[in-house]
Order: structure tokens, then C-alpha cells, then sequence
């Protein structure tokens, strides 16, 4: 079984790594950390503050487009194409598939990430060596939690491409339903916060059916904000390795739920 | 060696909410015996493709069951013995077609050893040795259909399934896939094919059934294909008169 998964994986991982929107996305973070160097000299204050979130958001950035167009991509493809019909008459199970393909993406992943964060870690050192007094503050370990909790964001995030071509028909139909998951798991904690404290506040007279819904939601979807570490990294903030904890093995529940449910739907779906 | 039943089966697609329902097989019965090359042909929309994918445990019958050596395909359990080639298979473009069959061999538990014997073996016989390191990307129809044999053929099965295997295929080629099919059966392997292509489905085949709306209408065996290669016979008149010129 292992080795099937593992050889799927593979696959997959070469699959991605091939396909040549990979290289406009890496361009295009290396663009941002390249911009990220000629424009430090403009900022006043807060520069190795910039310096951190502006990497770190490239690195998220390029990530989330590499799931959203390359990840996707990669699950519907093989259903759209027919691919599938070839990989599961092999003795795959649709257990196996499911596993093998989000192994595949986490894999595809992490190697980008790896590539980018060489250039990353080059930037914000080169920067750190040109103005180092803003660097005070600066640590590279939070700066690394930072990066490995966008991987965990990320993988997740596969979970939730996996679940919902699982689902679905339709390549375009998994993109919109991933990118709403993912707009909503970024946005709901704050609006939360928001009609919690403002209708404490007696601002906003928020009805409780509106607050019940969101806290149904706020349970359902994965909270992404869990995994941001770019506040911590940019003020070199000490990370309590309980939330460290927390927030991995929370994203790991979120993902196993998601496999299973995949690979329940999966099992009863059939592939004209 | 592999023997399938096909017991009263039927598939019913749904096409839409707006769109009528369409009898894809209906009550098919037949049977394979083990060591037999088996020709299933039709016309377009007859139902062949489906069949096969019921075979494959990809789609599920409404109603009525298929077996391989009497193990239900539903079990799944029979897949190490099954080869399949789709029709127009679609590979995995960015792989070279060495990493493709690699990993169908992976896919099957088989040793590297074996699969590197298998890879020479196969694309050898093929005729596509010669770009075990190209990018699927850049072969042509017939060469990815070459490829598809092999990835199907890899882990040696007992039972070979193809889908329009002469399709897409140069007169080389098709000459190459019919060599292929009678060592597959001089080996005692089990091959059941659907194809449009008449005369090579006469020549190959020790049982030919055709299908229509579904449904089985004439099923021929060794006396009747033994008429048509002595020309005394023609299946083509047999199909147009079974399918009712098309309609």
C-alpha cells in the first residue's frame, strides 16, 4: 500500500514540477523578493519589519497560487482527462488514490517552498547585512516557524483541493469552492472579533441567528489565521511552543477529517 | 487465466435534471472463458465502453453483476490480474515514458529488477525502445497508444481489457497490436477487446458479440468466425443486418 501511495506521489510531485506556470509563479516571487531589495532603501523606519512581512507574504502568495492553479490542475486533470481510468485499473483503492495525490501536492509543495525560501532567507539577510540597526529584533528561528506554518497552511489547503475535486465534477467548480473556504477561514475569526466586540459595545445590534451562523461556520471551516506567524517573525516576538503545538496538530486534525471525508465520497463516486 | 460473467447487466445514465435518461446496457449477459480473445463491437453509443468500465469496477450496474474467475468486481480484488488499455488514453504528459511504466510497475508491487526487464520487453516489442526517455507530451497518437499497451501489459496479466486498441494506429501499427494480441493468447491469457474495426476483430477473436442499444444482439463462435475467414460468410453483413443499418 505504502509503496503505491508513495509511487502516486511521485508522480504527482513530478507532474507539478514539470508544468510550466511553476516557473511564472517562482518568477514572480522571486520578482517580489527582488523588489523587496531595491525598494528597503526607500523606508524610514520599520524597514526589517517590511523586509519579513513582504518576503513572507510572497512566500504565502506564491503558495496559494501554486495550490490554486497547479494543485487543482493536478486532481481534476487526471478525472477531467481520464487519466484516472489507467491509475485505478492498477490496484490502486480510491483510498489510496486520494492519499497518494494529496501526498503528491504536499510533496510538490514543499519542494517550492524549499526553493523559495533559499532565495527568501538570501534576501532578508542581504537586507538585514545592508541596514542591520533595524534588525534588532530580528530571529531567524521565529522567521523559519513562520515559513514552516505557511507550509502547514498550505498543506491544508491541498486537504481542501483533494476534498472538494473529490466532490465535484468540475476543475473551475473545486477552484471556486477551495478559494472561498480559504477567503472565508483567512476573514472569519476577525469578523467574529468584530460583531463580538462591537455589538459589546452596543454599535452594531448584530441578530443572534447572524451570530449562531457564523459560529457554525467559524467550527467548519479550517481558521487559516491559526497558521500566520508574519507578526511574530516581523517583531521578533517569542513563539510559545504550545500555540506551535496547537496550531500544527490542529491543521493536522482539519486534514485527516478532510482525507476521510474525501476518500468516503471518493469510494462511492464513478468515473465515466 | 481469467474467466468473466456478465450477469444480467444494466446502466442507466443520467445525463441532466432537463435531459431524458439513457439506457446505456441493458441486460447484457455474457460470458468470457479463460485462455479466449473476445471481440465486442457496435456502433457508437452501443454501450461497449461501459461494459468495460462496469468490468473495471470504475461505474457501478443499476442491476446485475459482473465476475472475474467468479470474484465479483466489486471486491476490487482482482485488479493484479487485469490490464486495461482506454480508448484515447490521456498519460501523464510531463512524465518520460521510462518514469510512466515504472510506475505502473510500482503500482502492481513488482520488484525494480522486474520492471526493468518488463520496460526492455515491452517497448521493445512496441517499437517505442527508442523513447523510454522522451516526455509523453511529445508523442504522437500512435505512440501513446503504444504506450498505453505497455503501461497496461506491464505487470503481465492474465486478463487484458482494451478499449479501441487499433485506434489512432498507422497499418504498422495495427499489424504490431494484432501480433500483440495472439502472443497474449498463445501465452493463454484471457483478451477481451471492443473495437470498430471488423476485419481485425474476425481475425483475432474466438468470440464476437454484438452489441446494440445495450443490448446483445448476435453472438458468433468458432464455426461462424471459421464462415467468415473462409469467405463464405461476412461479418459485415452480419453487423449491419444485427444493428439494422444503424438504426
Amino acid at each position: 500500500m505504502l509503496k503505491r501511495v508513495g509511487a502516486l506521489a511521485v508522480v504527482t510531485c513530478k507532474e507539478g514540477i514539470r508544468d510550466r506556470s511553476l516557473f511564472g509563479i517562482l518568477l514572480f516571487a522571486l520578482f517580489v523578493l527582488g523588489l523587496n531589495v531595491a525598494v528597503a532603501g526607500f523606508f524610514m523606519r520599520d524597514l526589517g519589519k517590511v523586509t519579513v512581512d513582504m518576503n513572507l507574504a510572497a512566500l504565502s502568495f506564491a503558495g496559494l497560487l501554486l495550490v490554486f492553479f497547479i494543485g487543482i490542475n493536478l486532481m481534476a486533470k487526471d478525472i477531467d482527462k481520464k487519466t484516472i481510468h489507467l491509475v485505478l485499473s492498477k490496484p490502486f483503492s480510491r483510498g489510496e488514490y486520494i492519499y497518494g495525490k494529496y501526498l503528491g501536492l504536499v510533496l510538490l509543495v514543499v519542494c517550492t517552498l524549499a526553493l523559495l525560501l533559499v532565495f527568501s532567507t538570501t534576501t532578508v539577510a542581504g537586507v538585514n547585512a545592508m541596514y542591520p540597526e533595524y534588525f534588532g529584533g530580528f530571529s531567524w528561528s521565529v522567521y523559519f516557524w513562520a515559513v514552516a506554518f505557511i507550509g502547514v497552511q498550505l498543506a491544508l489547503l491541498c486537504a481542501i483541493v483533494v476534498f472538494f475535486s473529490a466532490i465535484t465534477t468540475s476543475s473551475f467548480i473545486t477552484l471556486v469552492f477551495s478559494v472561498a473556504t480559504y477567503l472565508v477561514g483567512v476573514s472569519i475569526e476577525e469578523v467574529l472579533f468584530y460583531l463580538k466586540s462591537q455589538a459589546a459595545a452596543g454599535e452594531v445590534a448584530a441578530s443572534e441567528t447572524l451570530r449562531a451562523v457564523l459560529e457554525i461556520v467559524a467550527w467548519l471551516v479550517p481558521n487559516f489565521s491559526a497558521f500566520d506567524l508574519k507578526t511574530e517573525a516581523a517583531h521578533g516576538l517569542a513563539l510559545e511552543p504550545v500555540r506551535l503545538l496547537t496550531s500544527a496538530g490542529y491543521g493536522l486534525g482539519y486534514v485527516l477529517i478532510l482525507l476521510w471525508l474525501a476518500t468516503l465520497i471518493f469510494r462511492r463516486r464513478e468515473f465515466n | 487465466m481469467a474467466e468473466i460473467v456478465i450477469d444480467s447487466l444494466y446502466k442507466k445514465y443520467k445525463p441532466g435534471l432537463l435531459k431524458k435518461p439513457v439506457q446505456a446496457v441493458d441486460g447484457l449477459s455474457l460470458k468470457v472463458p479463460a485462455g479466449t480473445v473476445y471481440g465486442l463491437v457496435g456502433p457508437n453509443g452501443a454501450g461497449k465502453s461501459t461494459t468495460i468500465r462496469m468490468l473495471l469496477n470504475l461505474i457501478r450496474p443499476d442491476r446485475g453483476e459482473v465476475r472475474i474467475d467468479a470474484q465479483q468486481v466489486i471486491s476490487g480484488g482482482f485488479l493484479h490480474q487485469v490490464g486495461y488499455l482506454p480508448e484515447n488514453p490521456y498519460l501523464y504528459d510531463h512524465l518520460s515514458l521510462r518514469e510512466l511504466l515504472r510506475f505502473a510497475g510500482q503500482a502492481c508491487d513488482m520488484s525494480a529488477q522486474q520492471i526493468r526487464e518488463r520496460i526492455e520487453t515491452l517497448t521493445h516489442q512496441t517499437g517505442i525502445s527508442h523513447a523510454l526517455k522522451r516526455r509523453l507530451r511529445t508523442f504522437s497518437k500512435g505512440m501513446r497508444q503504444r504506450a498505453g499497451l505497455c503501461f497496461a501489459l506491464l505487470h503481465d496479466p492474465q486478463l487484458v481489457v482494451l478499449d479501441e486498441p487499433m485506434s489512432g494506429l498507422d497499418p504498422l501499427g495495427r499489424k504490431m497490436v494484432c501480433e500483440l494480441i495472439l502472443d497474449l493468447k498463445h501465452q493463454g491469457k484471457t483478451v477481451f477487446f471492443c473495437s470498430h474495426i471488423l476485419s481485425d476483430t474476425e481475425r483475432l477473436c474466438d468470440r464476437i458479440a454484438i452489441l446494440h442499444h445495450g443490448r446483445l444482439v448476435r453472438e458468433f463462435e468458432a464455426d461462424d468466425l471459421r464462415a467468415f475467414r473462409n469467405k463464405e460468410r461476412s461479418l459485415e453483413d452480419e453487423f449491419v443486418a444485427a444493428v439494422g443499418g444503424g438504426n
